[in-house]
């Protein structure tokens, strides 16, 4: 199964991720309709020390929402292993219980005429989701976790050889 | 394989959906003496108030016990079980054999002993029984009273209040919310909801129930009242009883499993009986941040103990890691706030609050050892999960204590 990973030495926080997000899950989809909507985004570029760092939802083996989703709607697919508490028979009702459960922070209180626990959805499934597609510097990779791991030990290998020389 | 469920709430069906996962052969059966689909009691709130009804406050679809090939008796009381013979008698006369039992049982309104508390119009919030009944009697009511300012007392009165009935919150203690918030944070909650209009009394108990007389039934009068302990009357027609729970165990009686104020279970959710496991709010479990057994009524812990139920019945050895007992988020009306662990001074324990009075923002973190223990947030919740992790995991944070407290805490921390 595809995952999300991060690459944080080459992320430079342009935000592209997060307004690409926000044009995918929009009507419009593109970025001025988008904010006309005001649709917000699901990957958040959290500044660390002045370091930034993106984060979203690992659509976790056991996910912690889904156990303390009280409606249900929070649900893991078992075939695409997307956890979303969207376009389910049950609905969201806002009680917030999975904000209290991520251990990542990454799932946001929306108010407003109907309440939502706001979460990446991983584009519904889309062939790449929109903001590794928008990442221009490569910082956000959507691949197997084994096939991201030997990528990384690859680098980290090439790097000690040419410190080495 | 034959395994059978008592209870069709948070645990009962996560254990049966469980086991279907990891055995697709055995027999299920789920035994519940409520007449309905899996629903979540946690939305009664939203039925009272007629914001869901009965089809959207199910958990599960339509479709689930068949899909997942469970044999369902749906109001049907279970009525003994004899773990000599295996078998579960049910109240219509039947007996259900049995390889793994789940009693998954729960809980039930707590009734305090208030003189006139048998009379009409008084209900306890539990069950979509309930729920349906105060509805039933909704008509022709003005005025509530709430005994108990708990989350389930609040949730019922702001339901109601939605209705158009004049609220009347009484809480013994002197603030609301008392067994999880601090005082300054029930305070800016209280705010909140008497904005609303909903009244709160609190540190005054009930004395007694004033039920109509003969005379004012004869002329049809639904006139009732409370007298509190300080003496005032509260005229009304309708009262919620909301003082807490208590596990239904009257099942094991007269078996050799241990009952304490729940079923006591092992780590592998286990009874003393073999092939007896039990889940939710009926068992006692190890708390995460006090390490003492109890009982730890709330939806997430009920439905993990489901799933580990289900697994070890299921013949795969999974042990439950200790999960905080007292974690709980609300949002009455503006104001979002979740508390969880120990959330008041005590020995040994070091606290750092952080306040913003004007935007109604408070956060706590409560420490021991270089471990957070606990922690309440009001206003901005959004890392509330983060806090819960470092707390449930024990997780030692004299390296990165700085961050917590800082406004734009956040995962981040961990990995920069």
């Amino acid at each position: 199964m595809k995952e999300i990973f991060v690459d944080l030495d080459k992320c430079v926080g342009c935000l592209t991720c997060t307004l690409a997000c926000a044009a995918e899950h929009s009507n419009s989809k593109d970025i001025v309709g988008a904010m006309l909507e005001k649709v917000r985004s699901r990957i958040a570029v959290e500044s660390v020390g002045g370091k930034p760092v993106p984060l979203m939802c690992r659509h976790c083996e056991e996910p912690a929402c889904v156990d303390a989703c009280m409606t249900g709607a929070m649900q893991k697919d078992k075939v695409t292993g997307i956890v979303t508490n969207e376009g389910h028979e049950q609905k969201c009702v806002g009680c917030w219980m999975c904000i209290m459960a991520c251990p990542y922070g990454v799932i946001t209180p929306v108010e407003g005429e109907t309440r939502l626990a706001l979460k990446c959805d991983r584009c519904g499934g889309k062939e790449v989701p929109a903001c590794v597609a928008s990442c221009p510097q490569g910082a956000l990779i959507y691949d197997e976790a084994k096939v991201v791991a030997e990528l990384r030990r690859h680098n980290a290998a090439q790097l000690a050889m040419s410190k080495a020389v | 394989m034959n395994y059978v469920i008592i209870g069709n709430s948070a645990a009962g069906v996560k254990c049966a959906e469980t086991i279907r996962e990891v055995d697709r052969q055995g027999n299920i059966t789920i035994i519940t003496d409520e007449a309905y689909h899996a629903y979540s009691k946690c939305l009664l709130p939203d039925y009272l108030s007629g914001d869901r009804d009965e089809d959207t406050i199910r958990i599960r679809n339509l479709d689930f016990y068949s899909q997942n090939r469970i044999t369902t008796y749906f109001g049907v009381k279970a009525q003994k079980i004899n773990p000599a013979q295996k078998i579960v008698a049910l109240e219509n006369g039947k007996t259900i054999p049995y390889d793994k039992l789940l009693i998954a049982t729960g809980s039930r309104s707590f009734i305090p002993p208030i003189p006139g508390i048998e009379g009409e119009n008084i209900f306890g919030l539990r069950n979509l029984d309930d729920a349906k009944k105060i509805l039933q009697a909704l008509p022709g009511v003005r005025r509530a009273v709430v005994i108990g300012g708990g989350f389930v007392g609040l949730e019922a009165a702001y339901a109601l209040y939605s209705r158009g009935v004049e609220l009347t919150v009484v809480e013994k203690l002197p603030q609301i919310l008392p067994s999880q918030f601090d005082a300054k944070a029930a305070k800016i909650l209280e705010k909140d909801m008497l904005c609303e209009g909903i009244r709160i009394i609190t540190g005054n108990g009930i004395k007694e129930i004033i039920n109509p007389g003969i005379w004012q039934k004869m002329f049809g009068k639904k006139g009732k009242g409370v007298r509190l302990e300080d003496g005032e009357t509260l005229k009304c027609e309708l009262i919620i009883v909301a003082t807490g729970t208590k596990a239904n165990t009257e099942l094991v009686q007269g078996t050799a499993i241990k009952v304490n104020r729940g079923i006591v279970v092992d780590e592998f959710m286990q009874t003393d009986e073999p092939d007896i496991y039990a889940a939710g709010d009926v068992v006692e479990t190890i708390d995460a941040v006090t390490g003492q057994r109890k009982l730890t009524p709330i939806w997430p812990n009920a439905v993990v103990q489901g799933r580990i139920a289900g697994l070890n019945m299921a013949g795969i050895q999974k042990p439950y890691t200790a999960l905080v007992g007292m974690q709980n988020a609300v949002e009455f009306r503006e104001i979002p706030a979740i508390a969880a662990g120990l959330t008041e001074a005590g020995e040994g324990l070091e606290e750092i609050v952080i306040e913003n009075q004007a935007q109604n923002k408070y956060k706590k973190l409560v420490m021991k050892d270089n471990r957070l223990v606990g922690m309440i947030l009001v206003g901005d919740i959004r890392q509330a999960g983060v806090y819960n992790t470092l707390i449930k995991n024990k997780i030692d944070i004299s390296r990165n204590k700085e961050f917590l407290f800082k406004e734009d805490f956040n995962f981040g921390y961990f990995l920069a």
